[in-house]
């Protein structure tokens, strides 16, 4: 029948099929992640718990390479939380697909809000697709699973598997952001003004200034939001 | 080597209280007028600002495949294909430069 899907069931599939490529992306970092954590000490366990409590990759990596480094122990949680700064802007960007909801779906929709599952929502979106709240929730807990799982797999067998660089992987992120900014565009009277001036900003904070990139990232942010905001036009 | 356990509650924490203000900040904007129209613009220009950190960092091989990435987006409008043109570039353009 039709009808016997509830929509929430659909857009939490839907999403987990439009996520697959990212989240191939994300299983090989985690391989990565995990080889770093075992060079930390870290056994399977340790690396598992941290994956699910904290989820947000880029931060556990920058977090265990401070450690692996020598880095204190403040330090090394520093420079992580440096690097979720963004996260900021993310969850606030949330704001309609979580008003209204029971607390506990506000408090998963929030700590399943990453890069990926969020730029793929607000595209899908853009492409005047009628997802919301599970589709963001589908993609997190597919992400979720995947970093976790490559993760304990990279703490324990990680020297089966290549570097990530070695096989172009690095790369898999910026040309994943790239296409799906393809699918945020609504047009140049809209966004070429905003889009400008972030990618502008962003070049002059990272080359010109003494700022951690995780600062220039969001700054760059919001000064091409507030571009946004103060042109009447759009 | 400090205690795994503690450096992983403390990033957790951290990490959540981020995602959790963000929200609260979400909330106190107004629903119309520029600080809507700002919010609306946040993703488009969040992902702008991270591409061009991720370029200026990178080379010209990363450069070459951005390109080759943003016209397979362009023509396909397909997230598998522009990651598979990147990524390929970008391992043929490592090679030969």
């Amino acid at each position: 029948m039709a009808h016997s899907t509830p929509p929430e069931t659909g857009q939490l599939w839907s999403a987990v099929r439009n996520i697959l490529p990212l989240a191939f992306g994300v299983a090989t970092y985690g391989l990565a992640f995990g080889l770093l954590a075992a060079q930390a000490g870290m056994d399977g366990l340790q690396t598992g718990l941290m994956g699910t409590f904290v989820f947000a990759g880029s931060s556990q990596i920058v977090l265990v390479e401070r450690l692996v480094a020598g880095a204190g122990a403040m330090t090394a949680v520093l420079a992580g939380v440096a690097l979720n700064l963004r996260l900021l802007l993310i969850t606030a960007s949330l704001r309609d697909e979580l008003s209204g909801r029971p607390l506990w779906q506000i408090v998963l929709g929030l700590h399943m809000a990453t890069d990926e599952n969020w730029a793929l929502l607000h595209t899908a979106r853009n492409q005047g697709r009628n997802v919301g709240y599970w589709y963001l929730v589908g993609g997190g807990l597919c992400l979720l699973v995947t970093w976790v799982t490559s993760t304990v797999i990279g703490a324990n067998f990680a020297r089966a598997f290549p570097d990530p660089q070695a096989i172009g992987m690095d790369f898999a992120f910026t040309a994943a952001f790239i296409a799906l900014l393809r699918g945020l565009w609504r047009g140049a009277t809209r966004d070429l003004a905003p889009w400008v001036v972030s990618a502008a900003t962003a070049v002059i904070a990272v080359l010109l200034t003494p700022l951690d990139p995780s600062w220039a990232l969001v700054i760059a942010g919001t000064v091409g939001a507030i571009t946004a905001g103060i042109r009447p036009d759009a | 080597m400090p205690d795994i356990f503690l450096v992983t509650a403390a990033l957790a924490t951290a990490t959540f209280g981020i995602r959790l203000f963000g929200f609260w900040l979400g909330r106190s904007i107004p629903a119309h007028g520029p600080w809507a129209r700002a919010l609306n613009a946040l993703p488009g220009c969040l992902i702008t600002a991270l591409v061009a950190v991720l370029l200026v960092q990178g080379g010209p091989a990363e450069w070459i495949a951005a390109t080759a990435a943003a016209i397979t987006a362009y023509a396909t409008r397909s997230l598998p294909l522009s990651m598979i043109a990147g990524i390929a570039v970008v391992l043929l353009a490592r090679m030969y430069l």
